[in-house]
């Protein structure tokens, strides 16, 4: 394995396109099935574009990590934007993918093994994601 | 567990998941009528064996080394000198006393790592062997003149170290009985084909219980065969799946979501009535799977939709029947 | 990157790539709708065997797409969505259940002609 981590800059749209396949590249080095790559593209599809839409700019940083024996993938989405007001309600299922203000979130944790949000208003949002190798 | 030889007993619950408890190994030393008096006697030979322990240690080693079937397991100096010095920590724990928990755990470990360098259970046994003839003769040579002492101090050692075959013994049908449910695994991966049935249809008969592993890795197999097989059909029967709850039906509807994004149908059978009716009871949405009775009644209903498909081309060659 | 649009009779076949961005994407949502008005085109197939992400901003504008077509006189197939994308949606909870889809290219000028 040559790196450990990507950082990617996230401020347009073809930075999604750069930050889905600089991550799916590093997740390549895991023996992460098709499937499951796929699914963490997705995910950092929804991740990144998050902050083009809302934050205007951020980071992605993905990890290769290893915890107790176990490998994965570590991604995590930070952007300086103005904050998620009511987190528990941009959770919620209904209120994703259908609506177009949607943040795609609920469907990000469902793909993800682990997923953290931490958010202020006026100061920002972190994502942090894990998704395990299955041994 | 074990991955490519590294050995992974700092997990004191081994001892637990083989079965060897305190009650246990107290039943064992019952068996061998190992007695604290055993234990007094070793204990005085402590002082004698720090004498000849590096000295047996080099003898065992260099058997191991001039058979052609156990050179190669310590070729790798390296290896060699870490079995060295844990086969010298192993000799002396012999007549330290105390033979608890704890001792136990320690020879289940150099077991492991045995077992885990691929050396065969005949040859770490026969090195039991050597052990007793090694220290036998030092003891009659140190007891020259109380012949019957030394006999009970042999008698004592050979109790202990039958109870260490025993453990030897039980940690290779471990590591084996791990090994082939690993491989039990990997069969129940592979006997699930997707078959195909016809050109542009395939079935899946699902037996056996369906964790959520086994259900994602099913979908994949089943969405990759729809693609490399071109189907547009696929039949998946149910019948050989114990227990059909809601989280096994909302895998099948997520399954029925992905083949139908990929332009294909998918029809579930061996869905009995009762079971339908027990999972739209609870809230799952059956209405968008395809459910027909039984497998044949499923492939029927397959031909059909295929059939419909090939009367709008005449001139695409038939693949029903 | 602009997505290739070919014109097969009256029907449009768009071929989608794998580093796909929203602004393609929008641009493509553009085209087609220009395309099937100018040409009076009664089908569009989105062929989307290349692409490798599919996620709910370009779920949203498959289905705009299909909307807006259907508008304006065409019906839309999907064809050749890979399986670990598929699967990849269905856990992500999009389905999009309004459009059609084809295993191919093939199968959807099929579909569209019946």
């Amino acid at each position: 394995m040559e790196s450990y981590q990507v950082s990617i800059a996230i401020k347009t749209d073809t930075d999604i396109v750069s930050a889905r396949q600089q991550a799916r590249e590093l997740a390549k080095n895991l023996k992460f099935s098709s499937s499951e790559l796929a699914g963490i593209a997705a995910a950092i599809s929804e991740l990144a574009r998050n902050i083009v839409s809302y934050a205007k700019d951020g980071t992605i940083v993905a990890n290769l990590i290893e915890e107790k024996g176990k490998q994965g993938l570590m991604i995590i989405a930070k952007d300086t934007g103005p904050g998620i007001p009511d987190i528990s309600l941009a959770m919620q299922n209904g209120y994703s993918t259908s609506n177009s203000l949607g943040l795609g979130l609920p469907g990000v944790q469902r793909l993800m093994d682990n997923f953290e949000i931490s958010s202020e208003v006026g100061k920002g949002t972190v994502v942090t994601i894990k998704k395990w190798v299955v041994s | 567990m074990e991955e490519n030889g590294k050995p992974t007993t700092t997990d004191p619950s081994l001892m637990n998941r083989m079965g060897l408890d305190q009650d246990e190994i107290a039943r064992r030393k019952a068996w061998l009528e190992f007695t604290l008096e055993d234990e007094t006697r070793l204990l005085s030979l402590n002082e004698m064996a720090q004498g000849y322990a590096t000295e047996v240690i080099e003898a065992l080693y260099d058997h191991f080394l001039a058979f052609d079937d156990t050179k190669k397991f310590f070729e790798n100096a390296s290896v060699l000198n870490r079995v060295k010095n844990l086969q010298k920590e192993y000799f002396l724990r012999l007549t330290k006393g105390n033979y608890d928990n704890k001792y136990v755990e320690e020879r289940i470990k150099i077991g492991v790592v045995h077992a885990s360098i691929g050396l065969d259970v005949k040859w770490y046994l026969g090195a039991y062997n050597f052990y007793l003839r090694a220290v036998g003769e030092r003891i009659f040579k140190a007891f020259k003149n109380h012949p019957e002492q030394a006999l009970e101090a042999y008698f004592s050692l050979t109790k202990l170290v039958y109870l260490d075959i025993g453990l030897a013994i039980d940690t290779y049908i471990f590591q084996r009985e791990v090994t082939i449910s690993k491989q039990q695994e990997a069969i129940r991966e592979l006997s699930t084909p997707v078959l195909q049935l016809r050109e542009e249809l395939l079935i899946l008969p699902i037996i056996g219980a369906i964790d959520s592993q086994r259900a994602r890795q099913l979908t994949e197999q089943l969405l990759h065969a729809i693609r490399d097989k071109r189907a547009k059909v696929v039949v998946v029967d149910i019948t050989g799946v114990p227990t059909v709850d809601s989280r096994v039906a909302n895998h099948l509807v997520q399954t029925v979501d992905a083949t139908r994004l990929m332009g294909a149908v998918l029809i579930i059978t061996g869905l009995s009535a009762e079971v339908a009716q027990t999972l739209v009871t609870i809230g799952v949405d059956l209405s968008k799977i395809m459910t027909v009775g039984d497998l044949q009644g499923g492939i029927e209903a397959a031909d059909k939709i295929l059939g419909i498909h090939l009367e709008k081309n005449s001139d695409q060659a038939t693949s029903s029947n | 990157m602009k997505v290739p649009i070919l014109k097969q009779g009256n029907i449009l076949i768009a071929t989608i790539q794998s580093a796909l961005t929203d602004q393609d994407l929008n641009n493509l949502q553009n085209e087609l709708s220009h395309q099937v008005s100018h040409y009076r085109s009664q089908g569009v197939v989105i062929d989307i065997t290349e692409l490798d992400v599919m996620d709910s901003f370009s779920t949203r504008t498959l289905r705009n797409i299909a909307n807006i077509l259907k508008l304006r006189g065409a019906n839309t197939v999907i064809v050749g969505m890979q399986p670990d994308v598929a699967y990849a949606m269905v856990e992500l909870g999009l389905t999009l259940p309004d459009i059609k889809t084809a295993r191919d290219l093939e199968e959807g000028l099929i579909l569209l002609q019946s």
